[in-house]
């Protein structure tokens, strides 16, 4: 391909597959079914910024019609001002993990009698609601630039989620567990799954709302985890180190946490933010974000690489459809020595958060928030009463020093993260943590 | 039909091809399924992307999908795909689909209902033009600059959309959207602030968009611990918006209601908000960017009073959940793409009550809330962190606060409400005014 003098640089990624998606509610199966997708982003690079087209049903076109498309995303490049430069950075796709048993071999009318039965195994006396869905997305990604570099992959997630709503006089609460896989399907002998949501959301509805205030608090790995992701992850961005979206912008070397802390980023890990290489064609590797509690890199993509510096690029990722962003994938807080009976032990009063519902941060203004599922007072050292609906938050800065101990064993969960309209798989772990004076949210009062 | 044009601007597939593929598929349906129903949406866009104050990217898509249900002994099957010409694989993968489905009472498709009416979600003097996008663009940035501000990132987005919606009843509408939007978020010190702009016309003010993100991240430059306690709130429509959306309208949702998901269940007609309060479906609305005479599945739309003066008055239902439990469909199906099934939702939603000045008095005001998604949609209990939390004093901005929680519950708020504001404006598809809550709890430092 011969490139003018308006492209610099071109890639094109295109991804095709079939998603599989069952919903039994109740005991009725509302949907179990399969839609297909294929769809382009092809990206420009003109004299300054950055011209992108995303095509849906694209047909990968040849000669003058690509010239065409590369005109036309050129063209639009034409009113960018920034100028923008790509950093060198490896290129090369490692494996896709093998399957144990690849979902796509296994009917559809087979998958729906499993989820059944883990549907069934959350309706305990008192659940008035079992819901279970399974989502499967086969994906077959291919990627070329104007520097030739080429690749292509499939890779399969598959899992579920199961929720029970339990209700009594007025109050109505749910429990939820999920499981998602890149291993293959994982829906076989889930049963217990469904029982603890059930059995979770019975226990919430004897739960009181927690009452909000400043109380030191212990993390279990599912949480710790979604606050290494939106309390570090995030603000470790490049991109939103380059526009000044950061507290972390310029911390580069400086002590931001307590010792104990080390937070990572890895996309080659077997897990389920994995991915075989980056939606710009470079080599994935592991970037430690935190080196024990001094900031050591940032998460980046070529271009981000060549404006901030000072961490790894490989981090560009997408939705089928969607430009490259830089992304997390799998996130984790690394083991420390403490083990959880030395945790409560050292709370007189506190409290103990487990599960997640989620999270949000504003990483600019270095503030995040994210909501247990539910947790347990503590006093003197001792789990007490259940409280739900039970959220913290904190300012970045303070809060990783104010981290005190950290557990020796971690857990990953799954989930997905969204940012700029994308939402990509990835999964968040940690060992249990324990915070010193967190600022723990909840309606309830004394 | 001028849905075909926009089609035919993707190079992949010819007018003449799509113009007989929709009663093709129809045909085909009919000689495997007793009903089927066609979905087909596309649309272009463009974009223009900030960072910081340069325009690094921008955006031009083009999008078509498909999107096939059959029906069949009460069996419901879907399937989706973005490549028409493979709508046979797509139409099998629906009918097998269906024959897994667990079988319900179904009285059928909707057949045509009255006459065209003219679009209430378009305008055609939106064009998707790169231009246009980087004058909007340009417009933020100046309103940026009346304070001294970092601008971190905006973007400026144009699109135009059809819908065509086929059954085997003989219903074939089809009808085009458009849509302009604008944001900026900018940062001083570590205070940041965000505001956005949206319309179905070219009618966003780019320049006081600017202007109101660079004055919340500068009016919030050194903000002053506040103590936990209760406090007098007011609330912006974006706050509103988030704590509505993630609570309000899934327990509204009759499919919800009825299965046991819902908080409202069992309080038809009584009261659950105060007595001032109407929330409703404003499908009619012209300009509403939710705008439209017949929903996704073709039924034709209504105004539902879902709160009216305070007391909960009806929820919504599409066909399915409506043929389920021996209701009418309210109207209330949405499509949020072409694949799968349609859900139940809202086409504009409105809050509305008497209108007075809520800002005679000190109170917190709260431009947005970080972490709403997190609230527990069966109880209604939330606790989030403030966005540009501040005092208001003697009717305008007085002190910033630094940081402050808010925690409650959506369902409780209703009857809190202290009063409405004059004026309103559009956050998604909801209305909504500033409201004003008494004794609401915040959480300090």
């Amino acid at each position: 391909m011969n490139m003018s003098g308006d492209v610099r640089y071109y890639d094109v990624r295109h991804v095709k597959g079939q998603t599989t998606h069952i919903d039994i509610d109740n005991r009725v199966i509302e949907s179990a079914g399969t839609s297909f997708f294929s769809t382009a982003v092809i990206r420009v690079l003109g004299p300054s910024g950055w011209g992108i087209l995303t095509i849906d049903n694209y047909t990968s076109p040849e000669g003058k019609k690509f010239e065409l498309l590369l005109k036309s995303a050129a063209s639009l490049a034409h009113i960018t001002t920034e100028p923008v430069t790509l950093a060198d950075a490896p290129h090369g796709v490692l494996a896709v993990p093998p399957m144990k048993e690849d979902p796509r071999s296994v009917s559809l009318e087979e998958k729906t009698g499993i989820l059944g039965e883990i549907e069934s195994s959350a309706r305990l006396p008192g659940i008035v609601n079992t819901r279970a869905t399974y989502i499967e997305r086969a994906e077959q990604v291919s990627f070329v630039d104007s520097s030739a570099n080429e690749y292509s992959f499939e890779i399969c997630r598959s899992g579920f989620n199961i929720m029970a709503v339990a209700s009594r006089e007025g109050i109505v609460q749910m429990g939820y567990e999920r499981l998602h896989s890149i291993h293959g399907l994982n829906i076989r002998h889930q049963q217990k799954m469904g029982r603890l949501a059930g059995e979770r959301a019975l226990s919430l509805i004897d739960a009181k709302a927690a009452a909000g205030g400043t109380m030191d608090a212990i993390l279990d790995p599912e949480l710790a985890g979604v606050f290494a992701h939106e309390a570090v992850g995030h603000a470790s961005e490049g991109d939103l180190v380059h526009e000044g979206n950061s507290v972390l912008s310029g911390k580069i070397g400086e002590r931001i946490g307590s010792s104990l802390i080390t937070i990572v980023d890895d996309p080659s890990l077997d897990e389920f933010g994995f991915d075989p290489v980056d939606a710009e064609g470079v080599r994935v590797g592991r970037t430690k974000i935190i080196d024990r509690g001094i900031i050591g890199s940032y998460l980046h993509n070529r271009e981000t690489l060549a404006s901030v510096g000072q961490g790894d690029a490989g981090h560009a990722r997408a939705m089928p459809g969607e430009p490259p962003l830089v992304r997390m994938s799998n996130t984790f807080i690394e083991e420390g020595d403490s083990t959880l009976d030395e945790m409560l032990e050292g709370i007189n009063r506190g409290i103990i958060l487990y599960g997640s519902r989620g999270g949000q941060v504003d990483p600019g203004r270095g503030v995040f928030q994210f909501n247990a599922e539910y947790g347990f007072l503590i006093e003197k050292g001792e789990q007490k009463g259940m409280v739900r609906d039970v959220s913290l938050s904190g300012e970045i800065l303070s809060t990783l020093h104010s981290i005190e101990m950290c557990g020796k064993e971690r857990k990953m969960s799954q989930g997905y993260c969204g940012k700029g309209g994308q939402s990509v798989p990835v999964s968040d772990g940690a060992p249990y943590i324990m915070l010193r004076n967190a600022v723990v949210g909840g309606s309830g009062t004394e | 039909m001028r849905w075909w044009v926009a089609v035919a601007q993707n190079e992949t597939i010819s007018t003449d091809e799509l113009s007989g593929l929709v009663d093709t598929i129809i045909r085909a349906g009919e000689l495997l399924v007793e009903e089927i129903e066609v979905y087909i949406a596309g649309g272009e866009s463009v974009s223009a992307e900030l960072k910081k104050t340069k325009i690094g990217v921008a955006t031009g898509s083009k999008s078509l999908g498909l999107g096939i249900r059959t029906i069949d002994h009460g069996r419901i099957g879907s399937s989706g795909t973005n490549d028409p010409l493979a709508w046979r694989k797509c139409l099998d993968a629906a009918v097998s689909s269906g024959t897994l489905a667990t079988p319900q009472e179904w009285g059928g498709l909707p057949g045509p209902a009255g006459q065209e009416q003219p679009l209430l979600s378009f305008d055609p003097e939106v064009r998707v033009e790169a231009g246009i996008a980087e004058e909007a663009i340009n417009e933020m940035l100046k309103g940026a600059a009346e304070f001294p501000v970092q601008v971190m990132s905006g973007s400026s987005d144009l699109s135009t959309g059809f819908l065509h919606l086929a059954n085997s009843n003989g219903i074939c509408y089809s009808t085009k959207k458009s849509m302009v939007s604008v944001s900026l978020e900018a940062i001083s010190d570590q205070s940041t602030g965000y505001e956005f702009d949206q319309s179905v016309r070219m009618s966003v003010d780019p320049e006081n968009v600017g202007k109101k993100a660079a004055f919340f991240a500068h009016h919030n430059r050194s903000g002053a611990d506040i103590k936990t306690g209760n406090y007098l709130l007011v609330l912006s429509p974006m706050a509103m918006a988030q704590l509505l959306g993630n609570v309000f309208i899934p327990a509204v949702n009759g499919r919800n209601v009825h299965a046991g998901r819902s908080k409202l269940a069992q309080s038809l007609g009584q009261e659950v908000a105060d007595t001032s309060i109407s929330i409703y479906d404003d499908p009619f609305r012209i300009f509403g960017p939710g705008s439209t005479w017949w929903d996704a599945e073709g039924v034709p739309t209504r105004h539902i009073d879902i709160i009216k003066d305070g007391i909960l008055n009806e929820f919504l239902y599409d066909l399915k959940s409506g043929y389920r439990y021996g209701k009418q469909s309210t109207g209330s199906a949405l499509r949020s793409g072409y694949g799968g099934l349609p859900g139940i939702g809202y086409h504009n939603l409105v809050f509305d009550g008497p209108r007075c000045n809520i800002w005679d008095e000190p109170a917190i005001y709260v431009h947005d809330v970080v972490g709403a998604h997190t609230a527990n949609p069966m109880s209604g209990d939330f606790s989030v962190e403030i966005s540009n939390p501040s005092w208001i004093e003697n009717g305008t901005f007085g002190k910033p606060i630094r940081k402050a929680m808010y925690a409650g519950n959506v369902f409780d708020l209703l009857k809190e409400i202290d009063g409405i504001a004059k004026g309103e404006r559009i956050i998604g598809s909801m209305v909504l005014p500033e409201v004003r809550l008494g004794g609401q709890r915040i959480i300090g430092t």
